[in-house]
């Protein structure tokens, strides 16, 4: 069973409500749900709409044919009917208009109907959400308005929703993250939000310096001093920081940097997704020098992922980036809740204040103090080298890649970040397997092994020239023929995407 | 120089400024100052300097207490970091004037609005001197480099005022070569809680030289309490771009 709801409205009238007080109910009902925003750059008015996909077994995508609308307003109707299925539902706001405000929270009342559960969840959800006394009659209103169309009943699976920047947060959180430093840029801005929410409780602080140079700096200055530090960005502000980064690099100093990509170049698609920034993430900042790069495809997987960024950052004293983009950031994925198995991050390196300690950006001796010196510098060198040969040792104790779908297929997708919910779900009825590659830096040499008992390989990225295609060659002189590129600025959804690669296999 | 500094706050390291260069004396009077601190309250481990990229910077390499020799321009937001991280340090920034006024101005506006707790120690030689003599924001209008060979095009700033206008809590000017008085006045800066910015007149012996010898127009002005406004008006006395007026030194100005 998978059906998928579009919520539509202008901005600032609260889809988003809809969207979470549905899919609360549904994950407490052991439900599956991926809930998809699409939203233009604006604060009020024009058109936003989410894609709440729901079903009985693991989903992490959207589909493209709508089972039901929920429209705030007429514009949703007529912009998305034609996406309809033939006995799609359409909740309609006029109805409910006197509701003002609570308009959503009415609406949500009638999409809980609609779908078979009973009133007593729906106020539940209704109080912890809201709980006020226009919220509740709005909700009772919807409720009351529609006749029920499907009946989902109770399920036994334990779930938990959350959002990719919800996941990161989680991870940085685990690893007893101190400072967080970001500059506002869409799509980071959820993880500087979140992690700002609850800074008491989580005993850190989350600071908005004056600008990405600032931050990126700040971070590197709190790090020295002994701080747990992870800063967030997204395109320009990156780019901004690629000095600091490249200063991260001869310092030796830790730094943790969540990437948030969106379409560039340039500021680009500000408010979608686009997987454009590889490239950056592997290679920003002049010199050479060790990094980790890390890319998790789901929520839950980015609790893990970042939690062994910070692992990367303190034991190796490198630069650990966590890249994502709109998709995963801002989209909720549903999971099975269980225990966390936590990487303890302990800090082995001098700090100030204990002892004489200096970190420089010029070519140092051991002391810390300048050197022009050829030998220094090329045993300096040669340490930073070595130190990536380590790194890549460790990494290999850690998911680099993760295989999905049918491990005895000799047809091979190979992908990354946040394709990875579509490409799981559009072959769950092909021949198909998916390497998910979950490190970039170092790679796995799984992926070369698998490419080669593989007969079709097929790439699949969001972005227009295939950066991690690019890099598989790099890596293992492959080049990958067929490709499936998305640059639109939208994500995959599944049923479009298991329609093209059913051309291929 | 007859004054007496801590050992342990030597390197071994090669002191490559060039010869007569007032960093020299910079050099001394920050050693007066730690050393007279040192007898106090103040740890040399809780000491930490950054600084930017320029002549000034050397200065890492001939001082043995902590530090981070950081980016050009973002010496600033690095050492706010460094106190953000650990708040018991006392955090030294020395930085140049092409540094603070040109690649970081906006670090120097906003650490003065935010009232950052750290000490901010601007090397002003009115030049890029380690990259043979540009025009920085403290240059003279008209000033010939090699890259301004018509001359300078514009007016310069005035970083007291500047400092002033943004909210600094502690803003001086010293002159390189008075290194006791110097001494003094970095001690009070380091002593006071809350951003302290003071501005080093200092000579560079190689390039724009022009400005260079301006001793007998400076005055020690008497420690009083000003207003900001009285104190925008005594830094507004000193002409940047023609280098007349009397030039104030000591602490213009702390709340």
């Amino acid at each position: 069973m998978r059906l998928n709801i579009l919520i539509g409205g202008g901005a600032g009238q609260g889809i988003n409500k809809i969207s979470s007080i549905v899919s609360q109910i549904l994950v407490k009902q052991g439900y599956y749900v991926f809930n998809y925003r699409d939203y233009p750059s604006l604060i009020r008015g024009g058109h936003n709409f989410n894609v709440l996909s729901i079903s009985d077994n693991q989903i992490q995508s959207h589909e493209s044919k709508i089972d039901g609308i929920v429209a705030m307003d007429n514009l949703t109707i007529s912009k998305h009917n034609k996406e309809l299925k033939k006995k799609g539902f359409i909740i309609r706001p006029t109805k409910f208009l006197e509701y003002g405000l609570n308009l959503n929270v009415a609406l949500s009342g009638a999409l809980i109907k609609i779908l078979g559960f009973g009133n007593k969840i729906l106020i539940e959800e209704v109080k912890k959400q809201l709980n006020n006394k226009q919220a509740l009659e709005a909700a009772n209103k919807g409720f009351e308005s529609y006749d029920k169309k499907y009946s989902l009943k109770k399920l036994k699976n334990k779930l938990i929703i959350k959002s990719g920047s919800q996941g990161v947060a989680d991870g940085a959180v685990d690893s007893k993250i101190d400072l967080y430093f970001g500059y506002p840029m869409t799509p980071s801005t959820p993880v500087l939000n979140i992690l700002a929410s609850k800074q008491k409780k989580n005993k850190l602080k989350v600071i908005q310096p004056e600008n990405e140079l600032a931050v990126v700096n700040n971070a590197l200055g709190a790090s020295f001093s002994g701080a747990k530090v992870m800063i967030g960005t997204s395109g320009g502000g990156y780019d901004l920081m690629a000095e600091g980064l490249s200063l991260q690099g001869m310092s030796e100093i830790p730094l943790v940097v969540y990437l948030a990509s969106r379409p560039g170049p340039g500021t680009g698609i500000p408010t979608y997704t686009m997987q454009g920034d590889l490239d950056v993430a592997l290679r920003s900042g002049h010199g050479e020098f060790p990094r980790v790069v890390i890319a998790p495809g789901t929520a839950e997987q980015a609790i893990q992922k970042t939690n062994e960024a910070f692992y990367f950052a303190q034991k190796f004293n490198t630069l650990s980036i966590v890249l994502s983009d709109k998709h995963l950031a801002e989209s909720a994925f549903s999971f099975k809740e269980k225990a966390r198995k936590i990487l303890p991050i302990s800090m082995k390196r001098k700090i100030p204040g204990e002892t004489i300690v200096k970190a420089s950006g010029y070519e140092h001796d051991f002391h810390g103090n300048t050197t022009e010196n050829g030998e220094m510098a090329i045993k300096k060198t040669q340490l930073r080298l070595k130190k990536y040969s380590e790194i890549k040792k460790e990494a290999s104790k850690f998911e680099m890649v993760q295989m999905h779908g049918k491990k005895a297929s000799k047809n091979l997708i190979i992908g990354w970040g946040s394709t990875t919910g579509a490409i799981i779900d559009s072959i769950k009825d092909l021949d198909a397997k998916f390497l998910q590659v979950l490190y970039l830096k170092p790679v796995s040499k799984e992926i070369k092994k698998e490419m080669e008992k593989a007969k079709k390989v097929i790439l699949i990225e969001n972005n227009v020239t295939g950066q991690l295609g690019r890099l598989i060659r790099e890596k293992t002189g492959i080049k990958i023929e067929k490709r499936i590129l998305r640059y639109d600025g939208r994500p995959f959804k599944s049923d479009e995407l298991k329609k093209e690669l059913s051309k291929w296999i | 120089m007859d004054i007496k500094t801590s050992k342990k706050l030597d390197t071994n390291q090669k002191i490559t400024w060039c010869p007569g260069c007032p960093n020299y004396n910079i050099l001394d009077s920050v050693k007066l100052t730690l050393t007279n601190l040192m007898k106090q309250r103040y740890r040399r481990k809780d000491f930490v300097m950054v600084t930017g990229i320029g002549c000034h910077g050397k200065i890492f390499d001939y001082l043995n207490i902590s530090g981070f020799y950081g980016l050009h321009g973002r010496a600033i937001p690095t050492a706010v970091g460094i106190k953000i991280g650990n708040p018991k340090l006392d955090v030294l920034v020395f930085a140049g004037d092409g540094d603070t006024y040109s690649e970081g101005i906006s670090h120097f506006v906003h650490a003065a609005k935010n009232n950052s707790d750290i000490t901010l120690l601007v090397h002003d030689n009115q030049s890029f001197s380690l990259t043979t003599g540009q025009a920085t924001p403290t240059s003279q209008k008209g000033f010939k480099t090699k890259a301004q060979p018509f001359g300078k095009l514009n007016n310069p700033l005035n970083p007291l005022m500047l400092a002033l206008i943004s909210g600094a809590t502690f803003v001086a000017r010293i002159n390189a070569r008075d290194v006791k008085h110097s001494a003094k006045i970095m001690e009070r800066a380091i002593k006071h809680k809350g951003f302290s910015f003071v501005e080093i007149i200092q000579d560079c012996v190689v390039f724009n030289v022009d400005m260079n010898h301006r001793d007998k127009q400076m005055d020690k002005h008497p420690n009083k309490k000003r207003t900001r406004l009285e104190a925008v008006k005594l830094a507004s006395k000193y002409d940047y771009n023609l280098g007349k007026g009397r030039i104030s030194l000591g602490i213009f100005y702390e709340e």
